[in-house]
């Protein structure tokens, strides 16, 4: 992993057309701005955990979870 | 109308009860309907948000206060207007489930709620900027007893 340090107004090249700038840091924030080609999908990482998660709670439960909730038993859940 | 559902079959429901998720949920951005069902039996604390677009799609959820009584969300105003509400109290929160066997290995995403204006039934997933919440709590981590929610 590359760490280093770039003061506000500064940026930095990620391969041939990605560039980040440091635009403001204020209060434990770090405002940045992003110049990438319109192919170059960008995330917050935790928008991204946050899709996974709901691909994740999408499954179909087990199936003798299943039949508990098609029962409706919250309390059986909870044992 | 009826509705086609995952967990139910089909359920007879009304257009006025469809809530309105005008970005989606996160990973399913092009879902923008869904309908709030309770499991029978349930006491209304485990429940189920079914696309009303896609019969196979529901998520399982489940009152995020009653799982953990001193629950603090806070919404940036810029998502309290987009749910047209001027004050947290207004909304209702769902935390959505990852169902597991054994049941105390299902987990609850506390850092990303669904928020429900009640009143204009929009409806958002957010999530939270505080630290305090995971992505996946285990149930296991909560005690036996519920409380009561805002809502």
């Amino acid at each position: 992993m590359l760490i280093l340090q770039r003061k506000t107004g500064e940026s930095l090249l990620i391969g041939e057309d990605v560039e980040i700038s440091v635009l403001a840091v204020e209060a434990g924030r770090v405002r940045l701005a992003i110049e990438a080609p319109k192919s170059v999908s960008i995330l917050r990482s935790e928008l991204k955990n946050a899709m996974a998660a709901n691909w994740e709670a999408a499954e179909a439960p087990p199936l003798a979870l299943l039949d508990i909730l098609q029962r409706g038993g919250e309390q059986e859940l909870k044992e | 109308m009826l509705l086609q559902t995952k967990y139910f079959g089909q359920v007879e429901c009304s257009r006025e009860e469809a809530l309105c998720f005008p970005r989606g949920l996160f990973g399913f951005e092009e879902e923008k309907e869904f309908y709030l069902l309770p499991f029978e039996g349930s006491g209304g604390s485990l429940l189920c948000f079914q696309s009303a677009a896609t019969p196979q799609l529901a998520f399982v959820a489940m009152d995020p206060f009653s799982l953990r009584h001193d629950y603090h969300p806070a919404l940036p105003a810029e998502e309290l207007r987009e749910l047209g509400a001027e004050k947290i109290e207004e909304l209702c929160f769902y935390t959505l489930c990852v169902m597991r066997q054994p049941v105390a290995e299902s987990t609850v995403n506390l850092r990303c709620p669904v928020v429900i204006n009640p009143r204009t039934r929009r409806a958002l997933q957010v999530i939270l900027e505080s630290g305090v919440y995971e992505m996946h709590h285990r149930l296991s981590e909560f005690g036996n007893k519920g409380g009561e929610g805002p809502c």
